[in-house]
């Protein structure tokens, strides 16, 4: 579950070029949409896109990507739960 | 009427144009198409086949759509794109409506076309705004929008009294920007709210008097609920009058959706009939608005109709019936249109729809100032009432591939050249990391350009307003998501992509990073973009004493830019950048103002340099008071351009320098917006310095300086200072 954790902050900050974060700076339980880190709806819909390339878990509606994205852990658990790909 | 020698946009807006003239086909005066997809189906798949020619690519640009139409119905006036994704259609509607209250126009056909593309398909599958099961506005259940195509078009007459034939009256429309998010609408819906108003305004009517709403109404969860929100505040306890969303049964056609629904609303007018939202099956409780269930007669005075596009981008029309005697009703079922079916919803590919939405609608105009429907209207030439208005200038910034305003302005007066891609360190340097996330090439030296003007105007003057001319847009994002589009074999791109690649896309991020609340118009065009939204920004910009910023800018695209700018010289000799003025409209000019004063269309126009010189205020007034020329020659058609340039000296007599300026700048599709804030910096100076003439500096001495822009477009700005 860590190792999964630290792999998805470092696909977060790539995925999303966040230039003034670093995966270090992402707590587990932070919150990741409008917190800190100033992230929106499209950006959740940029990680659905990169949840299921890279492990074939779908996050195909808003009401769900709101409860999966709400923190690092919480999409940790819903990955770990669903994935069909990647590993970790 | 297609040949397939033009792309499906193309196709359709001429289909609808043709419908639209029935009966009446003499040339209007003018021509306003909003679009936002143009030639991007022929594209995508030139681009996948790996198409490297260049003359294959020449109907991409949004604003050929508009040139093609008017070749062939013969307008030698105005045309111009109005691409602001959803609302473009309505906002074409606005804009001819300005046209010919100001004067400038008498007849103008406008509306809006878009044909389906993957770009627009799966940008919207991948922000998942699409129901699988087909749009079911303000339903409990909906899920999304149905993606369509489609074309309208209407032709607008001015007339004191109804003229034969007429279907219905445009009383006014409203416009206005949410400044909030680039694809979200305000969860109260603020800026609807907003346009809503200003269209009731403008049309000199209360709430009450509406007597149904032609909704936006997508599907989309937000989006529905946001319009639901803001109709709800404009009635008030009194509660909404009868009000459905037509895109359960017509799909969404983005550009054209607003011209579509123009025409329902003068449809249900004419007829007495209400159209419905039959998909909507279990209204949706929490919107308290439920659509009309089926189509049934009622008895129309007043429509409202709304159309609401990504960067918050809202517009309000308001329809009336021809005011000569109650219409009897007409019972039909039905109007009798061909709308995009629902399978579109499910099947990306299946681009096969026939979605020629068209009639010929005839509008009765109200025009306020009756004085200058006597005066003779020579269309794309400002009359003598426009040519009192000027845009005061309160700061400028160009950028181009030499850096910043001052270098750029150091080296054009020794004229060398400023041609090249800007540095990238200009366009980070005075931006936060934060602020340039998700802004790609074109976004970021908008931005830039609209910070430094900004400062210069002095920061206590923000703009109200956005009015933003690009050739062909944000590129890079547009190439970024059909590359990886087409990589994973039509399975995922970047929303973040489609978000930016949207044409107002820039125009959007300017009034959210400014909150800029009023018309956010963005403008599309080969070479005259630029000088479409300086003409836009006289038309639309609010006269009660706030400022608009006017920008233009464009990028270039290493892999894009040679294939669809038919200017462009080789890659790696690409030049891109921009210029913004921060302004105030005015009548009485202080410091330096800078107003249009023509724009046609250059094909076998009889009169051409005539008409340019008279609506400069004839030969004598071109010698006397403009002092210099910078004129504006793309390099494709730079024979032509001579030879009008050739004229206008021989015609006038103009003595002064002339600047070609393109020369300098490098070519791109919105140089002219540089050479705009070069012209302020030489008026500012007041010299003309010696490069350019052959007697050494030459002093303005209070005289003007023309921005002429030639070719198949040609363009007239007078700048005063």
């Amino acid at each position: 579950m860590e190792v999964l954790r630290e792999e998805l902050k470092s696909k977060i900050v790539k995925t999303l070029d966040l230039m003034d974060a670093k995966e270090e700076d992402i707590g587990n339980d932070d919150q990741l949409i409008g917190g800190e880190l100033g992230l929106d709806s499209i950006d959740v819909l940029e990680l659905a896109i990169m949840i299921e390339k890279d492990y074939g878990v779908l996050i195909d509606n808003k009401e769900l990507g709101q409860k999966v994205f709400r923190t690092v852990t919480t999409l940790a658990e819903y990955v770990q739960q669903h994935r069909t790909k990647g590993c970790a | 009427m297609n040949d397939g020698s033009v792309p499906r946009t193309h196709a359709l807006a001429l289909e609808a144009a043709l419908q639209a003239m029935e009966g009446d086909p003499a040339p209007p005066d003018a021509v306003v198409l909003g679009c936002t997809t143009g030639g991007m189906l022929t594209t995508e798949e030139l681009l996948k086949k790996g198409v490297r020619d260049a003359s294959r690519f020449r109907w991409h640009g949004t604003g050929t759509v508009a040139t093609y139409i008017a070749r062939k119905i013969g307008c030698l006036g105005p045309s111009f794109t109005i691409s602001t994704a959803c609302s473009s259609g309505a906002l074409a509607l606005k804009t001819a409506f300005e046209l010919i209250r100001s004067g400038q126009a008498k007849r103008v056909l406008a509306g809006g076309a878009d044909g389906l593309c993957h770009l627009t398909y799966y940008g919207f599958c991948m922000l998942q705004l699409i129901d699988p099961q087909g749009a079911r506005p303000f339903d409990q259940d909906r899920a999304g929008m149905t993606v369509g195509e489609a074309a309208a078009m209407l032709m607008l007459v001015a007339a004191e009294s109804p003229p034969p034939g007429a279907r219905a009256e445009l009383l006014g429309g409203g416009i206005s920007c949410d400044a909030y998010h680039p694809s979200a609408p305000h969860p109260h819906g603020e800026g609807a709210l907003a346009a809503m108003r200003d269209a009731l305004e403008e049309a000199e009517m209360g709430a009450a008097e509406i007597d149904y709403i032609n909704l936006h109404g997508t599907g989309t969860q937000d989006g529905d609920a946001s319009e639901a929100k803001a109709i709800r505040r404009l009635f008030g306890e009194e509660g909404p009058p009868a009000s459905s969303s037509s895109k359960d049964s017509f799909s969404h056609s983005l550009a054209a959706s607003g011209a579509v629904e123009a025409v329902i609303s003068t449809l249900s007018l004419q007829h007495g009939l209400l159209p419905a939202t039959p998909r909507c099956k279990r209204p949706d409780p929490e919107l308290s608005l439920g659509p009309v269930p089926s189509p049934k007669p009622a008895d129309l005075k007043v429509v409202l109709s709304n159309s609401f596009g990504f960067g918050g981008n809202n517009a309000s029309l308001m329809f009336g019936q021809v005011d000569h005697k109650p219409a009897s009703f007409a019972r039909i079922s039905h109007p009798s249109f061909s709308g995009t079916p629902d399978r579109f919803a499910n099947q990306g590919a299946a681009l096969k729809s026939s979605g020629g939405v068209v009639r010929n609608v005839e509008h009765r105009l109200r025009c306020c100032d009756a004085e200058l429907q006597n005066e003779v209207v020579d269309p794309g030439s400002a009359p003598s009432a426009v040519r009192q208005k000027w845009l005061a200038v309160l700061g400028s910034a160009c950028l181009t591939g030499v850096g910043h305003m001052e270098i750029s302005t150091e080296r054009f007066k020794q004229g060398l050249s400023l041609a090249g891609r800007c540095p990238s360190e200009e366009l980070t340097r005075v931006l936060s990391p934060r602020a340039l996330r998700r802004q790609k090439r074109l976004s970021r030296i908008a931005l830039a350009l609209a910070k430094q003007a900004h400062a210069e105007a002095g920061n206590d003057s923000s703009f109200g307003s956005v009015f933003v001319g690009t050739g062909f847009g944000s590129l890079s994002e547009t190439y970024d998501f059909l590359q990886a589009l087409f990589e994973s074999n039509q399975e995922f791109s970047s929303p973040t992509d489609f978000v930016g690649s949207v044409h107002n896309a820039v125009a959007g991020q300017l009034a959210i990073r400014y909150q800029a609340h009023g018309p956010n118009i963005t403008t599309t065009g080969e070479d005259d973009a630029f000088e479409q939204a300086v003409f836009l920004a006289s038309l639309l910009a609010p006269k009660d004493g706030t400022s608009c910023l006017i920008l233009g800018a464009d990028e270039a695209h290493e892999k894009m830019t040679p294939l669809v700018d038919p200017n462009s010289p080789v890659p790696g000799e690409l030049a891109d950048g921009g210029g913004a003025l921060v302004v105030r409209p005015t009548e009485d000019p202080f410091g330096i103002a800078l107003a249009p004063r023509f724009f046609k269309m250059a094909d076998d126009h009889p009169r051409l340099l005539e008409s340019l010189v008279k609506s400069l205020g004839g030969r004598d007034a071109v010698c006397s008071q403009i002092g210099a020329v910078l004129v504006g020659i793309p390099a494709s058609q730079r024979s032509r351009a001579k030879e009008q340039l050739r004229r206008f000296v021989s015609d006038t007599g103009f003595s002064g320098p002339v600047i070609d300026y393109r020369r300098q700048t490098g070519e791109f599709a919105t140089a002219a917006a540089v050479a705009a804030v070069l012209a302020v910096r030489l008026l500012h100076e007041g010299v003309i310095p010696a490069h350019f003439t052959p007697d050494g500096e030459f002093q303005l001495a209070g005289k003007r300086i023309l921005l002429l822009g030639l070719g198949s477009r040609v363009t007239a700005i007078e700048v005063v200072g």
